[in-house]
């Protein structure tokens, strides 16, 4: 597949403040992209730059071959665009921000359109001022489907939604790539990148720290189990499991807190050989696992290269 | 320090408004101070500004208008529901705006009573409006002390307290309506409509005897009473501030009492025959809505409402004045061929020495492209506030060329001027025609729609400035250009400015359309700075990051 979004050594500062540095990636026609990074990182002033909305300071950005910045106007025919904070006419009802950006684009498939609506739920006759934040969400969301557009960069799309709409915008996403369309979503929670997409860039810091196929990630995935049993169990007994890379003993004895990589199995069946009053997983921030993964060795630059 | 409260941290929010709106306001009851010696230089001629402010007793108290302090409160009179704007505001934003921003759910997640939080916020709102009095007073003491007045520092401050008071009743006002409306908005538009109200209730009483029972129920009525401490031989009126401070005290306590019961958010109950009917959710589309089919369209449906109000402003100014001139023929005759100080003034206005009637009202009309450039600033407020908050963003992602969105945007402001304009030009000529008054057609032509090319520099000005600057400084530079414009314009002749400073100002241009009719070059030479500022400002907007 020819890739779509092509960036090299884009930079981007906002004076004293960072943005971005040196970042290089690309995408490929029909793919699924998840751009991860905690707040802050530099996702959303990538986006901003590929939409046009920031100028770089150096380097390129290119989609389905033509420069973002000069032929923007072309690039945003073939774009559906969901901004991370969406603002938008407060004094409009749902139903006329969509019919308004309906009509910039030359017009959509109403029925689609209605299918949509209809998908999500949306009370259209409500203006925008009075929305609850996931219903905000939900009509940026329905304005970035609504044209059927070849590319959609959606800036962290499921903040705000609730379970259920998270599932049918997860089913939005799987009809589009089963339709060939490209989608490229930042989000700064692994699972769902892990979830959705087929490959992922991570950017930390306002530059690219790593960036390969889904797999990869989790191989940086890392996440927690406290173990409370009924008596005082030897910390030792989970030390050489496999998955597991740090142990804890707290409470003199009576619970274990593990740091996990990987597979849980060989945990649980060492544990059930105690009496086990509790077991609780906890999945750390990205910035958590940021800061152990890469903690201060130089391994972020290292690793920058990319696999692409 | 300022973030210890919420008291202070309000305090801090107005501190800009406090010395802009303090000074700014100072300043105008400083103005009209300047020009009563020169022109009251005959007996005649004081006698004819007495007798001509007479004539405007209806609005104002004419109470020895030919002294300092009398015709400083004469003015004031005038344009008191310019004093008013910011408690208006100010008023209807402190509770519903922080609502309608969302930061009130957090504010009240801390461990203070609501109470506390409304009555601070309250108190900061008065302590700002008592400092702005202050401030007003202690420039009309010094302007006083400046041109001769013969009032004191008491005199000033009293005179202050007194707007302040005044402003407290109407921001009590816009806090108590603000508890009825989700959106502070229509707080703000109830609240002026009802000061329009209250002027007009004031004003019965004035021109029918016997009806001061009506007038009484107005605030502007009290201010009236005890707006004299400048004026020799009278004071203020300490029964009719104790009305106003009770009455404020009334309005702002119902407000806070109503939002201490009502929910965060939502609004006090009205009696359901007052209420809306309940709307049904719906997922239907407004297809066919003429406001959504373009960025030009939507922008003209945004400016629609703005631009009726100013019009009823700027077409209202226009046809008043020419009906009330044809009143004022023979006063306004004896006082100019008397005043050579008040022929100048008229002629720095754009009166020229013509025909009395079609001179003085061409002083007047010089306000027309002035209302109608303050009206453009607004709209470039809005513009970059747009950016600044972000929703031009999806506009952008929408395919539509950066060029377009401006253009669109300014191409919406020039139908509202040009509509602004050709009403006005209606009512002017309707307005002369009842009123019996003889008026060139192609001046008047001339005087109303060439106001338009001002309009549209400012607003061309606006956009080129807001590619560097941010939604407040934006507007405060427009504000000052406009304001030393006009000054430039009214006040230079007399300070015998060279031609030169006086060509930096864009009423120069307008000149005295209504007497002599719009100059060509000079019409061009606007259109000429406005194209290239308009051009430029694109040029800096097609390659600006947005929003940062």
């Amino acid at each position: 597949m020819p890739a779509i979004i092509e960036v090299e050594g884009l930079t981007k500062s906002y004076g004293s403040k960072r943005g971005i540095a040196n970042v290089s990636f690309s995408v490929d026609e029909g793919e699924v992209f998840g751009f991860l990074g905690p707040n802050g990182a530099g996702k959303t002033t990538t986006i901003r730059v590929l939409m046009a909305l920031l100028h770089a300071d150096s380097g390129t950005a290119r989609i389905a071959g033509l420069d973002c910045w000069k032929q923007s106007l072309e690039i945003k025919r073939l774009i559906g665009y969901m901004p991370g904070e969406p603002a938008l006419d407060p004094n409009l009802t749902g139903g006329q921000i969509l019919e308004y950006f309906a009509n910039l684009r030359g017009g959509v498939d109403q029925s689609y359109l209605k299918q949509l609506i209809q998908r999500f739920d949306l009370d259209t006759s409500r203006k925008f001022r009075q929305y609850s934040t996931g219903n905000k969400r939900k009509v940026v969301l329905i304005q970035a489907f609504m044209h059927r557009p070849r590319l959609l960069i959606l800036d962290e799309p499921t903040s705000g939604l609730d379970p259920l709409n998270q599932q049918e915008f997860d089913h939005m996403v799987k009809e589009a790539r089963e339709e060939g369309r490209t989608i490229f979503l930042s989000s700064h929670v692994l699972s769902e990148v892990e979830k959705t997409c087929n490959r992922v860039g991570i950017i930390r810091d306002g530059s690219l720290v790593r960036i390969g196929d889904v797999a990869e990630v989790k191989a940086i995935k890392r996440y927690e189990i406290t173990i409370t049993f009924s008596s005082a169990v030897p910390a030792e007994t989970f030390k050489t499991l496999e998955g597991v890379t740090d142990v804890e003993a707290l409470d003199h004895g009576h619970a274990v807190r593990l740091a996990m990589q990987g597979s849980a199995d060989a945990v649980i069946k060492a544990a059930a050989r105690y009496p086990v009053v509790s077991l609780t997983s906890y999945e750390p921030s990205l910035e958590d696992i940021f800061l152990r993964y890469y903690e201060g060795d130089g391994v972020a630059a290292k690793e920058t290269s990319g696999v692409a | 320090m300022l973030l210890k409260s919420v008291f202070l941290k309000t305090l801090r929010d107005y501190r800009v408004a406090i010395l802009g709106w303090g000074i700014g306001m100072g300043l105008v009851v400083v103005s009209p101070m300047a020009s009563v010696s020169a022109l009251v230089t005959t007996p005649q001629a004081r006698e004819q500004l007495v007798s001509l402010a007479a004539s405007f007793a209806w609005n104002a108290d004419a109470i020895a208008v030919d002294t300092i302090g009398g015709y400083a409160t004469f003015k004031i009179g005038i344009f008191i529901f310019l004093i008013v704007i910011w408690p208006l505001l100010a008023g209807s934003r402190m509770l519903r705006g922080e609502e309608d921003r969302g930061s009130m759910d957090v504010l009240l997640s801390l461990p203070r009573p609501r109470l506390r939080v409304a009555i601070e916020k309250l108190a900061a709102m008065w302590i700002a409006l008592f400092a702005m009095g202050v401030l007003i007073g202690l420039l009309a003491f010094a302007g006083g002390k400046q041109f001769g007045a013969d009032f004191g520092l008491g005199g000033g401050l009293l005179f202050g307290l007194n707007l302040a008071l005044t402003c407290a009743v109407f921001g009590g006002l816009a806090l108590l309506i603000s508890q009825f409306t989700q959106e502070r908005g229509p707080a703000a538009g109830w609240t002026a409509a009802l000061l329009l109200i209250f002027i007009v209730l004031d004003m019965i009483h004035r021109v029918v005897s016997g009806t001061e029972w009506i007038s009484r129920l107005s605030p502007i009525y009290y201010y009236n009473l005890s707006s004299k401490p400048l004026v020799p031989g009278h004071g203020a009126d300490a029964g009719a501030m104790l009305v106003q401070l009770a009455l404020a005290a009334l309005l702002s306590g119902a407000a806070v009492w109503l939002f201490v019961r009502r929910d965060v958010g939502g609004t006090v109950p009205l009696p359901r025959w007052l209420r809306l009917p309940e709307r049904r959710p719906s997922r239907a589309l407004p297809v066919g809505d003429w406001s959504l089919r373009s960025v030009y369209a939507r922008n003209l449906g945004t400016i629609a409402m703005p631009t009726l109000w100013w019009t009823l402003l700027i077409a209202g100014w226009a046809g008043w004045t020419a009906y009330v001139v044809q009143l004022m023929e023979t006063r306004l005759s004896t006082l100019l061929s008397n005043s050579p100080a008040f022929s100048n003034l008229i002629k720095n206005l754009g009166g020229a020495d013509a025909s009395i009637n079609a001179g003085f009202l061409s002083a007047m009309y010089i306000f027309l492209p002035l209302f109608l450039m303050a009206f453009a600033v607004t709209q470039v407020n809005r513009w970059s506030a747009d950016e600044q908050d972000g929703r031009l963003d999806l506009v952008l992602a929408a395919q539509q060329p950066r060029l377009g969105v401006l253009l669109g945007r300014f191409a919406a402001l020039a139908t509202a001027t040009v509509v602004i304009a050709v009403i006005t030009l209606a009512v002017s000529a309707a307005a002369s025609a009842a009123a019996g008054l003889s008026l060139n057609a192609g001046n008047l032509v001339a005087a109303t729609l060439g106001m338009i090319p001002l309009g549209l520099l400012i607003a061309a000005i606006g956009y080129l400035a807001s590619g560097w600057l941010r939604t407040a400084a934006d507007t405060g530079l427009l504000s000052f250009v406009l304001a030393a414009w006009f000054f430039i314009s009214f006040i230079g002749p007399e300070l015998k400015l060279p031609d030169a400073t006086l060509r930096l100002s864009a009423f120069y241009y307008y000149g005295t359309p209504l007497l002599h009719g719009l100059s060509t070059t000079s019409v061009v030479e606007v259109v000429a700075v406005t194209v290239l500022a308009l051009g430029l400002g694109t040029l800096r907007f097609m390659r600006k990051d947005i929003a940062v």
